[in-house]
């Protein structure tokens, strides 16, 4: 359990990486130099902390510079046989030294020689220099003849050791010890590591491969050990999956067996992974593990970081079958990635099944293979570029030094397939549940209803959960969708049972990783579950490939008993290795004992009665028994079978009565269980389907929606957080805990992070038996109507508290409209005095001072500029409400958030302008007026009521006005992602900020998070990626339309965020840099104080502005029939029914503002500022519920500065590049009719160009901008990142060169060339994420582009002559052609726009994604006009880069215009998806 | 459902006036199957059911409006008989209007939904078709006595039934239902809905007790002696008076006796002549729905001329406005903003008339409502064959109450626990109008339902 200090001090880190190796193995200094050189110009993808110097790490794992280091061992008199190896190591104390040497002479090796390596503190920043610990190599022979395999192995053995024995030492590190590499890395910037590492400046050191890597933490602790690259591996990007990696290495590590180690020395090497490490670093101890063990390298690689196989149908059937069998032992290590790894005779680059960190390479004419994250860190000439390229999703490049050989990906591929017979061995031992399964969904109609009610009624199975969350399901084959906020208690404060599941709360992936989309992205998600033994992971038999498979992790009542039926010594299908047993729940004792005798049981059946699927069953409660909450046993056992060492030949399957949603499925198999056959779900499902209004549907199709709805969510949860294969899910815990106490947390939930500690076994217990009576009490009130009615979803009167209920509402529509104190004190007194129901109603005030006279404090004016509204689109509401906010927040000098759909731009410079202006994944409406307009531009990196997932505009509210602002075309449904397509990770996020910094240097960033454990660590990433503020939405913000189970489950509560972030932006001294807000049903001046007093400066209101102009909460935003005018585009409810006024809202404020002033002179405080972050001046209330729980994370305080101190966070990049041609520009500004043209080289470390200049003709001429081709740059090089980006009308670009990532991303009107000497398809001139979110302008680039070309392009003409991945996706408008291959995926969420593709090799449309869009054919009749606009088109394309392909294409186009695909909406009114479902 | 857009607010069929002031059936039609499924589906289903939250007994209404739409009559039937004890009573005599339809979301420009009519349907409709409140039975040796057989005795004994518990009532009257019975008129409640309501009840085992009056026919002791626990719903009975001289006159009368002999004169049972208004000038005095009550009753007995003298305006009145409609409708005159300062007596000492004074409306009091004031010489008067007074009623306090500890206060109100509904005698409870002082079926039927909770409780553990 990781507790609250560490939460603080945690980091997340993403870079920038890559390699470099002389493809024929040949040495040299030049090598060295490139690598350097490289990691230089990727300085900007990484950070630097307050001293200016110190970085967060950088480093190089190199190729044993051998003439080096004889010489450097003959000046010490010391001759080195042929076979030596060399350790680095980190240490403070010199005497752990003598370890080492001990340990090495017990392995019979030597060390003959301590080299303290040279190095210049100088090249230190003030906090590395503080750390510096003594780096020390010591150069280590065999003791005895031994060939160089068992040399290597003994190095590797003594090496676990030497770590081990000195665990407790955080300083003390072994950076490399190896005969083929050797690792020089630290706490130092790239520009200053050969200063630092005065060996790398010796010409003689000589090397033939770099892994090089430049490291962003989010914290600014950095420590030197965290450098990268590790021992094999350089990482960039986030491994999501980690927590359930590092468990399920432990079970892997029970049954090793190694070929060249005895199990005596496994002992002593166990375990594989280091502790307190990152992500990166456990992922390269076990790659180092197999590699050393002598698994083969390319299928090393591919087990831990395979491709997207499950449901990638074209893929070759005999890789999948690799894929396969290696998915028996081994589960994706998940989340993005470009790993470059090396053990010495291989090295190679994979990347992640999704493609999202880039990874691009060049070969030379003259044997060099250059792998890194951007083009441009070295000079290389055109003229010796054989290949320039790009790794795909999924994607492994290879080099053999032995052999001088560069392997691709298909030849890797060959290679793996052949490699063994998995194909045969899968068809003779793999066993799908399916084959056995006659008719599915049957049986189960036939329910038990023996108690059906009773059982419902202890399982909390409720008519609003009938209604709200199972009928749904059972009609539209989804998770039911709501509308606005959570405003309940958390589970562990409710008075009501609830659900043991909802003590969990879903983590999501925010900044430092990005969510998937499960529906539009579906290729690679995947939820095959497997059950039996695991067996060692070293060794390949055709008999590991003994599993049963099931589709997904949810089985029906058939599946369950197929799955018995191979494991019952009674049936003809027996077979040992599946032999199960069911363990009942149900107990009379208490929770504590009974969880106890069930996890004996359980070891003694599966230590002594070979039990290899443990089947836990809640059937047997009773009106005598009540059952053990299924997570709470699962959890608990998970943990004990791994204690015991036996968890490796268990599966564990929950058969229970618990799971009626995804996020309670979600929760056992997080905890892990590998099935689960939710019974009362599926007999209640029967049930309501002996009921009349269901005579159109069979109980079979119903259960089968329901199955399939489930399995939906549990993607949609797994996608949140990134990741893609429920086997990489499973056994993460990635849930944070609220309430429950440290012990149940420890022994059942170990590894989950539990926020205020709380209720024990018997708190548990007690209301466990208190719902056991009420379920089977048989009085007079729920005789007739037997089900609870409900009321955790919607108000009902003695249930649920709900924060926002008829009277809080009725009283703020009172008060409002008068403005009149007296109404005002209703409203406080009925909210203040709810009881303890949020965090925040545990503290009261202990104030340090006398209280002061009111007329002390500082003026309410002062305290409105702390508040603005929350985000709500244009779109979402409706333009009156819209407008209406907009006005009254600028009336009293507050700040109105435009939220993600545009403006319009007369409301610009009106008093109807609103100050935020919000950027999200969508992109829509974001030109450069539209950002100039804004004093604050927000990111929106995750809401509330639904923290990594997208949104969708049903067709439906997209009315003129939405369409215009947004730039799209009336009724076309609008799709937002989960991510945002250029954040994927921490340093894209400042690629962002430093984006929005240039279109608009006047206005301050802001980053919206939501709370959750680790947005600390979040937050201080955020402020080093320059953002001027960070908000800390609460989890119960509200939302337009999201699944329930988001709206309910994911995210944490503000108090726990905004403490926590607050806290550790203190921790790493950067909370002086950005100002931190809070949102999440705030209501009264007690709120506001208290959100001060746990670190907030400012306070955004949502749902509670919208109660103010009329809002009643009824929950049905997502149906365009707000009755109040407000969440709908309805001509009729919007002129008709609105009635909010600028005066209610003011109203609102202005007592509010009294309120807080008024606690703040009883506090004796005259301002706000001075509140901040006093988390002393609270205490927990005095009350015996309270004294439960630990409180102390919320309420502690680090020393320190609690407020922002400058109104800007500067960026470490000035951008002088762009500044200066500016200056040349200007003329041309000022005066638009005397055009400019500017010449200049650009390099990789040029960003955002473009951007700065287009903002500023935007503060003159609007969107507009000036006339076309007004100025015109003439570039040659590599440009850096967001090339082009917002580019306005009147700017042409001209490059002769490539450019990288995000090229014209917001694009509006501009137009931009990149042309090369390598042209064509086989060369990649551009990167990924092109023209995200474009509105209008031109781009041509005679070369291919990375993956998601054209995502969200709303208007955008480009064409480009090949793509990657996932190109068009979410495009509402604009044309695309590419004129050669595609990857697959094409064309995902599309709803508007058209492309054309050129498809020589007639396999285009097996990469279609033909949910959206269809590919027709243009050279018929009715493809007339497309033929000839397409010709058009091309012409234009050539004349602007002279493009070959374009020139044969035109010289052919009767021939070459069969070989086109027109790619469309398939009806761009009408989607097949139900919009108003939320899709 | 959320179909409020393109179905509009129907209110069910009302007969035509001039054939319903003949007779003293029921004025409105029940609705049919497709017009409760229309109305119904017009409901938003808010998030925050404004309608439950307000309603006394917190009906589940947005769920049985849902069964109605989607015709599971059934489903709706169970849903309005589990937190109601009679449903269909409710959906009759509540005042909707200032309760579930008032606070309805829609209830802003939209036009409520027509929530007691489809109440009301469902229960009839489901009646119709068979189906039936389940009891098990008494399943228990528990045995608990209600005295009054009104709403609140009713209710209890419907809770405490379901939950298998004998429960013998006594009720002073010669027929069950008390206000049901014999203080709403027909045409407002059909007689028969309660008959069947009590019958329901008997043959789930209560025991019915009738012309048996607590202190005269059985004493209080006697009863206890029987009964683990005991539940006093005995309403308020005693009119209040005006304080006004001529109140005693023979032709003057309390609206409670008048509506009383009415009912005994449509059950055919005996009753007294003198409140045959047949084509005499009547005058009601008081605004409540009782006053309109016995307006409409007169109206119906073919009076000459029917006029309500009411203290404030017709916005002010406390009765319910579709009644206020209801009775306009049918011709009765309403005279606004006069208080009644005197009865003219004539000679024989009959009244023949009533002296009012006019009143002017002021500013709100803290209540709410605004501040009456009397404008100085404006008196005139209302001449009047038959004067009835109506202006409300308080608790009767029979004396078994206080000899037996059971508390009551200033204006003869039971002093309860509000939670538990137990009197200051542990083991009898009480509720309706003898806790509350004149109120709301619904009220009542909340108070029994609740007290039946704490006694199933304390019974039954």
């Amino acid at each position: 359990m990781m507790e609250y200090n560490d939460l603080l001090r945690s980091f997340k880190d993403n870079c920038g990486f890559g390699l470099i190796a002389n493809i024929k193995n040949r040495a040299s200094h030049e090598n060295l130099e490139g690598a350097i050189t490289a990691l230089e110009r990727m300085m900007h993808r990484g950070a630097v902390a307050a001293d200016g110097k110190t970085g967060d790490g950088s480093g190089l794992l190199l190729s044993i510079p051998t003439a080096f280091m004889r010489k450097e061992a003959k000046a010490k008199n010391v001759e080195l046989p042929d076979q030596f190896a060399v350790a680095t190591v980190f240490t403070k104390d010199r005497k752990q030294l003598e370890t080492i040497e001990k340990i090495c002479t017990k392995n019979d090796l030597k060390v003959v020689l301590v080299r303290d390596v040279p190095v210049d503190v100088n090249a230190l920043g003030a906090q590395a220099k503080a750390s510096l610990p003594n780096i020390i190599q010591l150069f280590i022979i065999a003791n005895s003849i031994m060939a160089s395999e068992r040399f290597d192995a003994l190095l590797y053995l003594s090496r676990k050791e030497s770590e081990h024995a000195l665990v407790d030492d955080r300083n003390f590190y072994i950076s490399s010890m190896s005969s083929k590499v050797i690792s020089y890395k630290g706490l130092v910037m790239p520009t200053h590591i050969k200063e630092f590492y005065k060996d790398l400046q010796d010409t003689d050191f000589k090397i033939s491969f770099a892994l090089f890597h430049q490291r962003f933490s989010t914290n600014t602790l950095p420590e030197w050990r965290l450098a990268q690259p590790f021992r094999a591996v350089a990482h960039n990007g986030e491994i999501n999956s980690v927590e359930g990696n590092r468990f399920n290495v432990e079970i892997k590590s029970e049954s090793i067996k190694s070929e060249v180690f005895t199990d005596e020395e496994l002992s002593r090497i166990l375990p594989i992974l280091q502790l307190a490490s990152s992500d990166s670093a456990s992922a390269d101890n076990f790659l180092e593990f197999l590699l050393v063990n002598g698994m083969d390298f390319f299928k090393a690689a591919r087990a831990v970081i395979p491709s997207a196989w499950q449901n990638e149908p074209h893929m070759d059937p005999e890789l999948r079958a690799f894929y396969e069998y290696q998915s028996t032992v081994f589960e994706a290590w998940d989340g993005p990635a470009a790993f470059s790894l090396t053990d010495g005779r291989y090295i190679g680059c994979v990347l992640d099944r999704n493609g999202l960190r880039p990874s691009k390479y060049i070969i030379t004419k003259d044997d060099t293979l250059l792998i890194a994250s951007e083009y441009g860190v070295m000079d290389i000439d055109e003229d010796n570029i054989k290949e320039r390229g790009r790794l795909k999703s999924g994607q492994m490049i290879g080099l053999d030094l032995k052999y001088g050989k560069v392997l691709k990906d298909k030849q890797i591929n060959d290679y793996l397939k052949s490699s063994n017979s998995y194909m045969k061995w899968l068809n003779e031992h793999m066993i799908y549940l399916q084959e056995h399964v006659e008719d599915q969904y049957k049986s189960q109609c036939d329910f038990d209803s023996t108690e059906l009610i009773q059982r419902q009624r202890y399982f909390n199975v409720t008519q609003e959960i009938v209604e709200q969350v199972v009928e749904p399901m059972i009609r539209d084959g989804k998770e039911a969708v709501g509308s606005m906020g959570d405003d309940t208690p958390l589970a562990a404060f409710s008075n009501k049972q609830r659900s043991f599941t909802d003590f969990f709360k879903q983590k999501f992936a925010q900044v430092t990783n990005p969510p998937i989309d499960p529906i539009r992205e579906k290729v690679v998600m995947s939820l095959n579950t497997g059950f039996g033994e695991a067996h060692n992971i070293l060794g390949e038999l055709p008999s590991h490939a003994h599993r049963l498979k099931a589709i997904s992790p949810v089985i029906t009542f058939e599946k369950l008993e197929v799955l018995k039926s191979f494991g019952d010594k009674k049936s003809p299908s027996y077979q040992d290795f599946y032999k199960n047993a069911t363990f009942s729940t149900a107990f009379d004792t208490d929770l504590k004992s009974a969880l106890d005798n069930l996890v004996k049981e359980v070891i003694t059946s599966v230590s002594n009665d070979k039990v290899r699927i443990v089947i836990l069953d809640d059937a047997e409660l009773s009106k005598t028994k009540r059952v053990i909450p299924m997570a709470m046993a699962i959890g608990r056992l998970n943990h004990a079978l791994l204690e015991n060492k036996i968890r490796h030949l268990v599966s564990l399957v929950a058969a229970t009565s618990e799971v009626f949603d995804s996020h309670s499925a979600a929760v056992l198999i997080g905890y892990g269980t590998s099935a689960i056959y939710p019974n009362l779900l599926f007999s209640t499902v029967a049930s309501e389907l002996t009921k009349t209004k269901y005579s159109d549907i069979t109980c079979t199709e119903a259960l089968k929606s329901v199955h399939g709805s489930i399995n939906a969510g549990i993607l949609k949860i797994m996608s949140k957080m990134g990741i893609a294969t429920v086997a990489s899910y499973r056994n993460t815990g990635l849930f944070d805990i609220i309430g429950l106490g440290r012990d149940i947390t420890n022994e059942c939930f170990h590894g989950s992070h539990v926020q205020i500690p709380g209720l024990s076994y018997a708190d548990i217990d007690a209301k466990l038996k208190e719902n056991h009576k009420a379920a089977y009490n048989e009085d007079g009130f729920n005789t007739i109507f037997p089900l609870a009615i409900g009321g955790y979803y919607k108000f009902y009167n003695g249930q649920e508290y709900h924060d926002f209920g008829p009277d809080v509402i009725h009283a703020i529509h009172a008060f409002v409209k008068t403005g009149d104190k007296k109404d005002y004190e209703k409203f406080k007194s009925t909210v203040n005095n709810r009881g303890l129901k949020f965090i925040r109603d545990f503290f009261e005030f202990k104030s340090d001072r006398a209280a002061i006279d009111i007329s002390e404090v500082e003026s309410k004016e002062k305290i409105f500029k702390r508040f603005a509204s929350a985000a709500m689109s244009l779109g979402s509401i409706s333009p009156e409400a819209h407008e209406t906010l907009a006005m009254a927040m600028n009336q009293i000098g507050a700040q109105s958030n435009s939220g993600e759909g545009g403006e319009d731009s007369v409301r610009f410079d009106t008093n109807r302008n609103s100050k935020i202006k919000q950027v999200a994944s969508g992109r829509f409406g974001v030109t450069p007026a539209y950002l100039r307009s804004a004093e604050e531009i927000q990111i929106k990196v995750a809401q509330g009521a639904k923290p990594g997932e997208g949104g969708q505009l049903p067709g439906h509210k997209v009315t003129e006005l939405i369409a215009r602002l947004r730039h799209t075309i009336p009724g076309v449904t609008l799709i937002s992602p989960p991510p945002h397509h250029d954040i994927y990770s921490i340093e894209d996020l400042a690629q962002l900020i430093f984006d929005l910094k240039q279109v608009n240097p006047k206005a301050r960033i802001a980053v919206k998070l939501v709370s959750t454990a680790g947005v600390g660590t979040i937050a201080a990433g955020v402020a080093k990626a320059y953002a001027d503020k960070i908000i800390i939405s609460g989890a119960d913000g509200g939302t337009g339309a999201a699944p329930l189970t988001s709206i309910k489950y994911a995210g944490s509560p503000w108090e726990l965020g905004l403490s926590e972030a607050h806290n550790a932006l203190k921790v790493n001294d950067l909370r002086r840099l950005v100002e931190v807000q809070t949102d999440g049903g705030l209501k009264t001046g007690l709120d506001v104080v208290k959100a001060a007093m746990l670190g907030a400066e400012s306070y955004a209101f949502g749902t509670a502005v919208l109660t103010i102009v009329g809002c009643k909460m009824l929950r049905i935003c997502h149906l365009n029939k707000c009755s109040v005018g407000i969440a709908t585009q309805n001509q009729k409810l919007r002129e008709e029914f609105f009635e909010g006024h600028v005066h209610q809202v003011v109203n609102y404020f202005t007592l509010l503002a009294e309120d807080v002033r008024s606690i703040m002179a009883s506090l004796g405080y005259k301002t706000l500022e001075e509140l901040v972050g006093r988390s002393d001046l609270l205490k927990v209330v005095n009350d015996p519920f309270a004294q439960k729980f630990d409180f102390s994370s919320v309420l502690h305080r680090v020393e320190g500065i609690n407020t922002r101190q400058e109104p800007f966070n500067k960026p470490f990049d000035d951008n002088a590049f762009e500044k200066a041609i500016l200056k040349d520009v200007m003329p041309a500004i000022k005066h638009p009719d005397h055009p400019v043209r500017i010449t200049r080289e650009i390099q990789n470390i040029h960003r955002s160009f473009g951007a700065l200049i287009s903002g500023e003709i935007a503060q003159y001429y609007g969107d507009a901008g000036l006339k076309k081709d007004t100025i015109t740059m003439e570039l040659s090089g590599i440009a850096g990142q967001a090339f082009g980006a917002f580019l306005i009308n009147g700017i042409s670009v001209y490059l002769d060169g490539v450019a990288n990532d995000y090229i014209g991303k917001g694009l509006h009107g501009g137009k931009i060339v990149i042309t090369s000497k390598n042209e064509g398809e086989e060369f990649s001139a551009g990167g990924n994420t092109c023209l995200y979110g474009a509105t209008s302008g031109k781009l041509y680039i005679s070369g291919n582009v990375g993956e998601r070309f054209a995502v969200r392009n709303s208007g955008a003409l480009a064409i480009v002559e090949g793509a990657g991945d996932n190109a068009c996706e979410y495009m509402t408008g604009g044309i695309i052609v590419i004129l050669g291959e595609t990857g697959i995926n094409f064309g995902a969420g599309m709803t508007g726009g058209v492309a054309f593709v050129y498809d020589k090799k007639h396999d285009f449309i097996e990469n279609v994604n033909s949910e959206l869009v269809e590919a027709v054919r243009i050279d018929t009749d009715d493809g007339d006009e497309a033929r000839h606009y397409l010709k058009r088109l091309l012409k234009e394309y050539l004349v602007e880069t002279s493009s070959k392909k374009a020139r044969k294409i035109l010289d052919n186009y009767r021939q070459d215009i069969r070989d086109f695909w027109l790619v469309r909406p398939k009806n761009l009114k009408k989607l097949p998806l139900n919009a108003d479902k939320g899709d | 459902m959320q179909e409020y857009l393109n179905i509009g607010r129907t209110d069910p069929q009302k007969r035509l006036v001039v054939e319903r002031v003949r007779d003293f059936k029921e004025i409105y039609e029940v609705f049919d199957k497709d017009r409760a499924a229309s109305q119904s589906e017009r409901c938003i289903q808010c998030g925050d059911p404004y309608c439950l939250n307000k309603c006394p007994l917190h009906n589940y209404i947005p769920q049985w409006l849902k069964s109605v739409a989607e015709k599971d009559l059934d489903f709706a039937f169970r849903l309005a008989n589990e937190p109601s004890p009679f449903p269909e009573v409710m959906g009759r005599v509540c005042p909707h209007d200032r309760l579930c339809e008032g606070d309805c979301t829609l209830n802003d420009g939209h036009g409520a939904i027509t929530i007691g009519s489809v109440e009301t349907f469902i229960v009839e409709e489901g009646f119709k078709n068979g189906l039936k409140p389940q009891f098990p039975g008494i399943i228990s040796d528990k045995k608990v006595a209600i005295i009054g057989s009104g709403p609140a005795g009713l209710s209890c004994a419907t809770y405490l039934l379901r939950s298998g518990i004998a429960v013998t009532m006594y009720e002073r009257g010669d027929r069950a239902g008390g206000l049901l019975t014999y203080g709403i008129p027909n045409f407002k409640l059909d007689k028969k809905i309660i008959e069947r309501r009590v019958k329901l009840l008997q043959e789930a085992g209560l025991e019915l007790v009738l012309n048996t009056e607590v202190g005269r026919d059985i004493t209080f002791e006697e009863i206890a002696d029987k009964h683990d626990a005991m539940f006093i719903g005995i309403g308020a009975t005693v009119a209040k008076k005006a304080g006004i001289a001529g109140e005693k006159a023979p032709n003057v009368y309390k609206a409670m006796d008048y509506l009383t002999n009415l009912q005994r004169k449509n059950f055919k049972l005996t009753y007294e002549k003198k409140f045959d208004f047949k084509d005499l000038d009547v005058v009601v005095v008081g605004g409540g729905d009782t006053a309109m009550d016995c307006l409409r009753s007169a109206k119906r007995e073919g009076a000459r001329s029917v006029t309500c003298l009411y203290r404030r305006d017709a916005h002010n009145m406390p009765g319910s406005q579709k009644e206020y409609k209801n009775a306009m409708e049918e011709g009765v005159d309403f005279t606004f903003c006069v208080s009644p300062k005197d009865i003219v007596l004539n000679e024989a000492g009959r009244a023949i008339a009533v002296e009012v004074v006019r009143t002017t409306l002021g500013i709100k009091d803290e209540s709410g409502r605004q501040k009456m004031e009397e404008i100085k010489g404006s008196e005139y008067r209302v001449s009047a064959d038959v004067i009835i007074m109506s202006l409300g009623f308080d608790p009767a306090t029979p004396s078994f109450l206080a000899e037996n500890g059971i508390e009551t206060n200033s204006w003869g109100g039971v002093i309860i626990n509000e939670e538990t509904h137990e009197t200051t005698t542990a083991g009898v409870y009480a509720g309706g109008d003898c806790f509350r002082g004149a109120d709301l079926v619904v009220t009542a039927a909340f108070d029994g339902r609740e007290a039946a909770r704490s006694i199933v409780k304390s019974l039954l553990g």
